[in-house]
C-alpha cells in the first residue's frame, strides 16, 4: 500500500495524468483507503513540485502538468470518498476562478489555477467571460474562502467590481475574499474597487491567500 | 538603402506555408461572429458551428488579391504614407494601460498622456505616423474613448493614424469621423486613410470584437493589420518554426476573410509573436526568440506579396535602463533590416507592451533615427568616393578644413538627438543618464510643439458627432 502512495506521489511530480489515473483507479479496485491516497500520494507530490518550483528547478509546464495530473486523481477518488462518507480532510482553501464578462483570456487564470493547486488548494476554475452572479454562486455552491476574477483588458476589468458589487448588493461581502489580477490591474484599482487582494503574479496571489487564510 | 536580408531558405518558407495550410484544412478556425461565417459558406467553405475548415485553393486565391503595396492618406499629404515595398513606417506603442515614469513609479494612463504622445510622434522626425491607442485613457468612460481618441489624433497631427478595432461599432465611429475629416465616406473608400490593428485569438480564433472590426474596415475600404501574437510555449507550441506556421494560418485566414468581402482590401501581415517565460507564464519580448519571428515574418509576407508589421522598441524591462535599450534595439534593427513595413511599438513601450514612458519614448525616437540612417546604407557617388579630398590630403595630414569635409559630413553622418557624445569632463558637470536627458527632452518637446490648424468647420462637424455618440 505504502509503495502505491509512493508510484502516486511519483507520478504527480512527473506531471503524468495516465498513470496518475491507472494508480487512482487500482486505489478504488482494491479498496485501499481513498483519503490515505490522496493524502500521503497525490497531496505529497504536488508538495514536492510547489518546492521545486519555488526554488527554481522546475518550469511552468512541469507545475501545470502536475495540476492537471491531481486533477485527474481527485476526479476518480473523491467521488469514491464521498459514497464511502469520508472527509477527504482539511484543503488550505477553496478558491473558484474565473476570467470576467466580456474577457475571453484565460492563459494568466490558468497559471493561476495550477500555481493555488500546487500549494494545496482546491480551485474551481469556472473558465471564461463568467458574469458577476455565476461566480458568486459557484462560491456560494462550495464553500470557497476565495473568488479570483481575472480581466485582461482594460474595457473589462470594470467587470471585477461588478462582482464586488453583487457581493455588497446581497450582502455576501463579507462571505469571500475577492481577489482580481491582470495585465491592466494594480493594488491601487483593487483599492479602489474594494477587493481583497491583488497580485501581480500567480505565485505572489498564493502568498497573498496564505497570508490572508492564515488571519 | 540596404538590401534587406532574409533568415529562411526559400524552401523553408513554404514549408511553413505548407504546415500552415495543413492547420487551416484539417484542424480548421474557430470565427464567433456569425456575419463572418456567413461569408465564409457563401464562399462554399465547409462550416460547422463555429469552425471554419478552409481549402488550400481558397487561402492561395485570396491572398494574391491582396494588394502589394497601397497609400494611406494623412490630413497634410506630405505625411503621406505607402505602406509595403521597400518602405518603413514608425509609430508609438499601442494599447499600454499603464504609464512608468521616470521615478520609477507606475500610474494608470490618462487622455492627457495619449494627447501628449500624439503630440512627441507629431513632432518626431522619425516617427512617420501617430499610431494609435498610444495610451488608454483610463480616464474617460470605455463608451466614449474610441471618440475621444480619434478625435486627438485628427487634431494634434496631421500625420496618418489608426482607427479602432473594438467592434463593428466603434470601428464605424472611427470611419464616420474619417469621412468628415478627408470630405465624405464615398472619398476614403478610394483611398484609404485608416488602418487598424485586428488581431487573432491564438490559438486558431477571432473572436466577435475583432471581426465586426475587420468586416467594417473591409467594407469601407480601410486598411487593416491582421496580426497574431501567438506566445510561444503557452498560446502556442515551445518550437519556433511551429509557432510561425500557427501565426502564418490565423493571419492567412484573416485576411482572407477581408479578401472575400472586399476584394483588394489593402491588408498588412501581422506578428508580434513571442514567448511566454518558462518560470513565471508571462509574455516575453524583448528577446532572441521574437527578433527571429520578426524577422522570419517580414520574409513571409514578401512571399505572399503583402506589407508586413512586427512590433519595434520591444522589450520586458521596468524602467528605461540598459535592459530596455539592448533588448529594444535588437527588435526594432530585426524589424528594420528584415524589411517589416509596418512598424507598431517602435516607440515608448516598456514592460512587455503594459507601460509607455515618455523616456523611453525619447530613447526609441533615437533608435528609430539611428536605424533610419543605417538603412540608407552608403552613397557611391563622387562625394561618396571622396578620392578628391583624399588626394588633397595626401599621406599625413587631416581632412576637417577641407571644403568636402564640411559639406559632405552633413549629407552622410547623423547628429544624435538624445545620446551624449561629450567628454567625460563635460558629462560629469551634470552626470545625466539616458533617462534624466529624455526626462528633460520630452517635456522641452511637448513645450515647443504646435498643432497644426485644423479647418475650424471640419473641427466643428467632428465635436458635433461625437456629441451625438456620447
Amino acid at each position: 500500500m505504502k509503495e502505491l502512495f509512493l508510484e502516486l506521489k511519483q507520478a504527480i511530480i512527473d506531471g503524468d495524468e495516465d498513470i496518475v489515473g491507472e494508480l487512482s483507479q487500482k486505489v478504488i479496485d482494491e479498496s485501499i483507503n481513498p483519503v490515505d491516497a490522496v493524502q500521503e500520494g497525490l497531496i505529497k507530490g504536488i508538495e514536492v513540485v510547489g518546492e521545486l518550483w519555488k526554488a527554481g528547478e522546475v518550469f511552468l509546464p512541469d507545475v501545470m502538468m502536475s495540476a492537471e495530473a491531481m486533477k485527474v486523481g481527485l476526479g476518480l477518488l473523491e467521488p469514491e470518498i464521498a459514497k464511502l462518507g469520508m472527509s477527504e480532510g482539511e484543503s488550505k482553501g477553496k478558491i473558484v476562478l474565473g476570467t470576467v464578462e466580456g474577457d475571453i483570456h484565460d492563459i494568466g487564470k490558468n497559471i493561476t489555477g495550477a500555481m493555488f493547486t500546487a500549494a494545496g488548494y482546491k480551485v474551481f476554475d469556472i473558465g471564461t467571460d463568467i458574469k458577476a452572479e455565476d461566480f458568486v454562486l459557484k462560491a456560494q455552491e462550495v464553500g470557497a474562502d476565495i473568488i479570483g476574477a481575472s480581466a485582461l483588458l482594460t474595457t473589462t476589468m470594470s467587470a471585477q467590481k461588478q462582482i464586488i458589487d453583487y457581493l455588497i448588493e446581497h450582502n455576501l461581502k463579507d462571505q469571500f475574499k475577492v481577489f482580481i489580477g491582470g495585465g491592466p490591474t494594480s493594488q491601487a484599482y483593487a483599492d479602489e474597487i474594494g477587493a481583497d487582494g491583488w497580485a501581480e503574479s500567480a505565485d505572489e496571489a498564493v502568498a497573498l491567500a496564505d497570508r490572508m487564510l492564515a488571519k | 538603402m540596404l538590401p534587406k536580408y532574409n533568415v529562411l531558405t526559400e524552401e523553408q518558407v513554404l514549408i511553413i506555408h505548407n504546415e500552415s495550410i495543413k492547420i487551416l484544412e484539417e484542424i480548421g478556425m474557430d470565427f464567433e461572429y456569425e456575419p463572418a461565417l456567413k461569408v465564409f459558406r457563401a464562399q462554399g467553405l465547409k462550416v460547422e458551428g463555429n469552425r471554419v475548415h478552409f481549402t488550400r485553393e481558397f487561402i492561395e486565391g485570396k491572398i494574391k488579391l491582396a494588394p502589394a503595396e497601397f497609400t494611406l492618406h494623412a490630413r497634410n499629404p506630405e505625411h503621406n504614407l505607402v505602406c509595403g515595398g521597400e518602405n518603413i513606417i514608425y509609430m508609438p506603442g499601442y494599447g499600454a494601460p499603464f504609464i512608468q515614469l521616470a521615478d520609477g513609479t507606475r500610474r494608470k494612463s490618462t487622455m492627457q498622456d495619449y494627447e501628449n504622445i500624439v503630440k512627441l510622434a507629431g513632432a518626431s522626425k522619425n516617427l512617420h505616423m501617430t499610431g494609435g491607442t498610444v495610451a488608454e485613457p483610463q480616464d474617460i468612460p470605455d463608451e466614449i474613448r474610441h471618440l475621444k481618441m480619434i478625435y486627438s489624433s485628427i487634431k494634434n497631427s496631421d500625420k496618418c493614424f489608426m482607427g479602432s478595432a473594438e467592434g463593428r461599432e466603434r470601428a464605424q465611429d472611427s470611419i464616420e469621423m474619417a469621412g468628415l475629416l478627408f470630405g465624405g465616406k464615398d472619398v476614403i473608400k478610394e483611398k484609404p486613410v485608416l488602418i487598424s490593428l485586428i488581431n487573432s485569438l491564438t490559438p486558431l480564433k477571432f473572436d466577435e470584437r475583432m471581426l465586426g472590426a475587420l468586416m467594417a474596415y473591409a467594407e469601407a475600404g480601410q486598411a487593416v493589420v491582421v496580426a497574431s501574437l501567438v506566445m510561444a510555449g503557452s498560446t502556442g507550441p515551445a518550437a519556433l518554426v511551429g509557432t510561425l506556421a500557427l501565426q502564418n494560418a490565423e493571419v492567412l485566414a484573416g485576411i482572407a476573410l477581408a479578401q472575400s468581402i472586399n476584394p483588394g482590401t489593402p491588408v498588412v501581415y501581422g506578428s508580434t509573436s513571442a514567448l511566454s517565460d518558462m518560470r513565471t507564464g508571462s509574455l516575453s519580448i524583448g528577446s532572441p526568440e521574437t527578433a527571429l519571428f520578426i524577422s522570419a515574418s517580414a520574409q513571409i509576407a514578401r512571399y505572399y506579396g503583402v506589407p508586413s508589421r512586427s512590433g519595434g522598441g520591444l522589450n520586458d524591462s521596468k524602467i528605461v535602463d540598459a535592459q530596455a535599450g539592448y533588448e529594444s534595439m535588437m527588435t526594432l534593427m530585426a524589424a528594420s533590416v528584415t524589411g517589416i513595413n509596418f512598424v507598431l511599438h517602435t516607440a515608448g513601450i516598456l514592460q512587455y507592451f503594459m507601460a509607455i514612458s515618455y523616456e523611453k519614448f525619447m530613447m526609441d525616437d533615437e533608435m528609430a533615427g539611428m536605424l533610419l540612417h543605417y538603412l540608407k546604407g552608403f552613397n557611391f557617388d563622387e562625394d561618396g568616393l571622396a578620392y578628391d579630398a583624399i588626394a588633397k590630403v595626401g599621406p599625413g595630414g587631416h581632412f576637417l578644413t577641407q571644403k568636402h569635409t564640411r559639406r559632405n559630413h552633413k549629407k552622410e553622418f547623423r547628429t544624435p538627438q538624445l545620446s551624449d557624445r561629450a567628454a567625460f569632463d563635460a558629462w560629469s558637470k551634470e552626470k545625466l543618464d539616458t533617462n534624466q536627458r529624455a526626462h528633460k527632452q520630452w517635456q522641452e518637446v511637448l513645450a515647443n510643439y504646435v498643432p497644426p490648424a485644423l479647418d475650424e468647420n471640419i473641427d466643428k462637424k467632428l465635436l458635433e458627432f461625437i456629441a451625438q455618440r456620447s
